[in-house]
C-alpha cells in the first residue's frame, strides 16, 4: 500500500461496535499497519530525530489500545460549523483518536504569537497547528516544524495548485499540506455597473473613473456609497493589499533573486502613491486605515462600497441573506493592473503541520491527510467558500455550482504572488507594514525617503539571514 | 548580649522566605532578562553574544526613538489629566450627600473593569459605522461620522481618553484617602477667620493634600509608561506607528519577530526608566514629604 493513501475515510460504521473498530484499524487506516509502511516511518522518524512513542503511536490491532488526542491549535474560524463537522467527520472515521481543539484568536499575528511561543518552549503536548503562508521558512528554520516529505510524496504534491505547494517548502522540504487557497480579488457591485453600463475594470485607473461615475450618479439617492473598500490598517493584511497594487505595475517587494529589498524602484514608488492620492484621499473613507478584512467587508455588504478587495470566503458572506443586503448583486473578478503591468494577487492559505516535537507524528499526519482529502476540500468549498487547494475539484460540478466564480478565477489561483519567502518574514512584514501605514496615514511624508528608510531596514536582516547561511 | 544575637537570627531566618520570594519572582527575571538582552536571538537554535550590542541598537533605531516620544507623550498627558480630574472627583466624593456610597462605588467601576474590556469597549464606542460616539455627536448625519481611530493624532488621543476615563477614579481614590486625614478643625479655624472655600481649598487642602496627589502621581507615571493593552487592542500602534509605545514594540519584536535579545532590550531600558523615575521620586519628593508631616 502506497504510504499516501485518501481514499478510506468513507469509515462511519467503524464506530458502532468493538468488532468494527478493530477491523477498521487493521484494514482502513493505512497509519495503524505493521507493515513497511511502519518501518518507513520509523526510518523517517530517526531521521528527522522525531520521538516516538510506540505503545501511543502504534497502538497493537487489539481491543483496549489506548486512544490518541490529538491536540490541534487553530484559530477562531470564519464558518465555525463547517470546522465543528469536518472535525466530527475525522472522529467517526478514526474512532481511537480524539482532536480535542484549542482556539486562538482570529488574527493571523495574534495566532503567530500564540502558536510560536508554544513551539520556542518545544510544548509536546501540542500536535497540530495551522501555518499561515509566510510562515514555514521561519518554522523550519527554527525546527519547530516537521518535515513532512516522507508522508507527503512528490507525486501526491503534484495534485496541489503549484503555488501552495511552494508556500510549503523550504530548502527543498516540504513542511506544510495546503488546506486551502487564498488569493486577492476584486468583489464589484454588479447591479450598479451594469446601471451605469460599465463592464468589470481591467485597469486601476479605470477602476477609479468607473468608481467616480458611480459615486456622482448616486450622490443623492446613497450618499454613503463610497468607491473602494480594502484593508489599510497597520497589520499583516495592508501588506498584501499593496503587494497587489505594487506587483499589478511590475514592482516587487524585494529583488528576483531575493536578497535586498526593492522599494525604492520607480514602479513600486508610483503604485504606492497611486492608492495614496487615488484610493485612499478619493475613492476609500479615511476609515479604511482600520479596516482589517471584516470590517471592510461589513461595509461592502451594507452596499456602502461600490468595489472590494478580499480574499474568496467573501463570496459566501456577500451573498448570505443573513449577513449581506446586496446579495445576488455581487460580482468578482480578477484584479485589475496598471496600463504597464499585469494583474497579481496576493497569495494567502493555510497549510496544515505538524510540531516538530509531536508525540504523535503518524497520527496527526493521518488528521491532515483526511483534512487535505478531496472530500474534505469539497466540503469545504461547498459550505465555507474555501477555495480548494487541489486542482481536480476546480472540474467538479457540485464545487463550480456552489461557486461559480471559480471558473473566472482559476488563472488567478495559479499565479498568485507569495510574499517574501524568509525566517525572518515577519520582521520584513513590520518594517514594511510601518512604511505602508506611515506614507498612507500622513500625507505629508515623503514617499522616497520612507521607502528608503524600509530599504535600508529591511537588507540589514536580510543581510543577517545571508551571514547565517555561511 | 547572646538574648540579641539570638533576636537578631531569629529575625533573620524570619525574613528568608520573603526575601526567597523576591528573589525568585522578581530579582531572577529581571536578571535573566538582563543576560538575554545581550545576546542576537532570532527564532532557530543558534544565539551570539553581542555585549552591549542591542543597547547600541536600540539607541539608534528611529522606530524606537519614535515610541519613546509617544510613550513620553501618553505619560505627561494622561497622568495630568487623572490627576486633575481624579483631584475633583476626591473633593465631590469626599463631601457629605445622600447616596455618597453609591456614588463611590460607581466612581470605581472604569477602574474595576479590565483594561482589555475597556479598551474593546472604547473600539466600539469610536467606530466610524456604528460607534457611539458619532451617534451622540451627529445622531442621523451619518455622512458626518469621523473615523476617530484612522486620524494619527486623534487615535492618540483617543489612547489617552481611554486611559483618562479608566484610572481617573484610582488617583481619585488616593486622593480621597489624603483628603480624609485633614483634620475637620484645621477648615473650622479657617472659616472662624473669614477664608472663603477658595483660599480654604488654596492655603489647605492642596498643601495638605500633597502627600497623596504625590503617591498618585507616582503610581500613574508608572503605570502609564508601563501602558500596553490599550494599545494592543484599539490600535495595533498604528495608524503609521502613531500610537506605538515602547511595550507594544517589545511585545511586536519580542513575540511576533522573535527578536528575544532585542525585544527583552527594550523591555529592560523600560524598566530600568521606570526604577530611575521611581528612585527620583522617592528621593526628592520623598524627603520633602517627611519634612512636611510633622508640620
Amino acid at each position: 500500500m502506497k504510504p499516501f493513501a485518501l481514499s478510506r475515510f468513507d469509515l462511519s460504521r467503524c464506530y458502532v461496535n468493538g468488532f468494527h473498530v478493530s477491523f477498521c484499524i487493521t484494514a482502513s487506516s493505512p497509519l495503524r499497519r505493521p507493515s513497511p509502511w511502519a518501518a518507513g516511518l520509523f526510518a523517517a522518524a530517526f531521521l528527522y530525530n522525531v520521538p516516538l512513542t510506540h505503545g501511543q503511536e502504534l497502538p497493537a490491532d487489539h481491543h483496549g489500545s489506548p486512544p490518541v488526542t490529538l491536540h490541534f491549535v487553530t484559530w477562531k474560524a470564519d464558518h465555525p460549523r463547517a470546522w465543528d463537522e469536518a472535525i466530527q467527520r475525522f472522529e467517526q472515521a478514526h474512532p481511537h483518536v480524539r482532536v480535542k481543539r484549542e482556539i486562538a484568536p482570529h488574527s493571523s499575528t495574534a495566532y503567530h504569537d500564540l502558536l510560536t511561543q508554544k513551539l520556542k518552549n518545544r510544548d509536546v503536548s501540542l500536535d497540530l497547528f495551522l501555518m499561515d503562508v509566510i510562515w514555514p521558512a521561519e518554522f523550519a528554520a527554527a525546527g519547530w516544524a516537521l518535515p513532512l516529505d516522507a508522508y507527503f510524496p512528490r507525486n501526491e504534491r503534484e495534485k496541489f495548485l503549484p503555488a501552495t505547494i511552494a508556500s510549503g517548502m523550504y530548502r527543498h522540504q516540504i513542511y506544510g499540506v495546503p488546506s486551502r487557497i487564498d488569493s486577492g480579488m476584486l468583489y464589484y457591485r454588479k447591479d450598479l455597473l451594469e446601471k451605469y453600463g460599465l463592464s468589470p475594470p481591467s485597469t486601476w485607473n479605470e477602476l477609479v473613473r468607473q468608481a467616480e461615475t458611480i459615486l456622482e450618479g448616486e450622490r443623492i439617492a446613497q450618499p454613503l456609497l463610497r468607491g473602494y473598500s480594502g484593508q489599510f490598517k497597520q497589520y499583516e493584511g495592508l501588506v498584501c493589499d499593496m503587494l497587489e497594487f505594487v506587483g499589478s505595475h511590475n514592482g516587487s517587494f524585494l529583488t528576483a533573486d531575493g536578497r535586498r529589498s526593492n522599494l525604492t524602484a520607480p514602479e513600486s514608488l508610483l503604485a504606492v502613491r497611486f492608492v495614496r492620492e487615488q484610493i485612499i484621499q478619493r475613492l476609500a473613507t479615511p476609515a479604511a486605515l482600520t479596516y482589517q478584512e471584516s470590517e471592510s467587508l461589513a461595509v461592502f455588504i451594507q452596499g456602502k462600497a461600490v468595489f472590494h478587495r478580499n480574499w474568496p470566503y467573501a463570496w459566501g458572506l456577500a451573498n448570505d441573506p443573513r449577513h449581506s443586503k446586496i446579495v445576488g448583486n455581487v460580482g468578482v473578478t480578477t484584479l485589475p493592473r496598471f496600463s504597464e503591468g499585469k494583474s497579481t494577487s496576493a497569495l494567502g492559505g493555510w497549510l496544515y503541520g505538524i510540531n516538530a516535537y509531536s508525540q504523535h507524528p503518524d497520527a496527526a499526519w493521518a488528521f491532515i491527510e483526511f483534512m487535505a482529502s478531496p472530500a474534505l476540500q469539497k466540503y469545504f468549498a461547498i459550505h465555507a467558500s474555501l477555495a480548494p487547494s487541489r486542482l481536480a475539484l476546480y472540474a467538479d460540478p457540485e464545487v463550480l455550482h456552489a461557486n461559480p466564480q471559480y471558473k473566472e478565477l482559476f488563472p488567478v489561483f495559479q499565479t498568485a504572488q507569495p510574499r517574501p519567502r524568509t525566517p525572518v518574514y515577519p520582521i520584513v512584514s513590520h518594517i514594511l507594514q510601518r512604511y505602508f501605514s506611515r506614507v498612507l496615514a500622513f500625507p505629508e511624508t515623503d514617499i522616497i525617503e520612507e521607502a528608503r528608510e524600509a530599504d535600508r531596514k529591511i537588507n540589514q536582516f536580510l543581510s543577517l539571514i545571508e551571514d547565517a547561511k555561511k | 548580649m547572646t538574648q540579641s544575637t539570638q533576636n537578631r537570627t531569629t529575625g533573620r531566618l524570619m525574613v528568608v522566605p520573603a526575601l526567597m520570594v523576591v528573589a525568585v519572582f522578581s530579582l531572577y527575571p529581571a536578571m535573566d532578562s538582563f543576560l538575554l538582552s545581550l545576546y542576537s536571538k532570532f527564532p532557530g537554535p543558534e544565539r551570539s553574544f553581542v555585549g552591549l550590542g542591542n543597547y547600541l541598537e536600540l539607541f539608534h533605531d528611529p522606530v524606537a526613538h519614535q515610541a519613546f516620544v509617544v510613550t513620553l507623550g501618553f505619560v505627561l498627558l494622561s497622568t495630568t489629566l487623572e490627576l486633575l480630574l481624579g483631584t475633583g472627583i476626591a473633593l465631590v466624593i469626599h463631601e457629605r450627600f445622600k447616596g455618597r456610597g453609591w456614588v463611590r462605588a460607581a466612581v470605581l467601576i472604569p477602574w474595576a473593569i479590565p483594561t482589555v474590556v475597556a479598551s474593546q469597549m472604547w473600539r466600539f464606542l469610536l467606530n466610524d459605522q456604528y460607534g457611539a460616539v458619532n451617534a451622540i455627536l451627529f445622531g442621523d448625519q451619518v455622512d458626518a461620522y469621523v473615523p476617530w481611530l484612522a486620524d494619527p493624532w486623534m487615535a492618540f488621543g483617543a489612547i489617552v481618553l481611554a486611559d483618562v476615563w479608566k484610572t481617573s477614579s484610582f488617583a481619585g481614590l488616593l486622593i480621597l484617602a489624603g483628603l480624609q486625614v485633614i483634620p475637620d478643625e484645621t477648615y473650622d479655624a479657617a472659616r472662624i477667620d473669614g477664608a472663603t472655600a477658595w483660599q480654604r481649598f488654596w492655603h489647605i487642602t492642596l498643601p495638605l493634600l500633597k502627600p497623596a496627589l504625590l503617591t498618585a502621581l507616582l503610581f500613574r507615571t508608572i503605570d502609564a509608561f508601563r501602558v500596553f493593552d490599550l494599545v494592543f487592542v484599539m490600535t495595533q500602534g498604528g495608524p503609521g506607528d502613531a500610537t506605538q509605545v515602547l511595550q507594544f514594540y517589545g511585545y511586536k519584536t519580542l513575540f511576533t519577530e522573535g527578536r528575544v535579545g532585542y525585544g527583552t532590550t527594550i523591555s529592560v531600558t523600560v524598566f530600568v526608566a521606570i526604577a530611575i523615575l521611581s528612585l527620583f521620586y522617592v528621593r526628592t519628593v520623598g524627603t520633602k514629604l517627611m519634612q512636611r508631616e510633622p508640620a
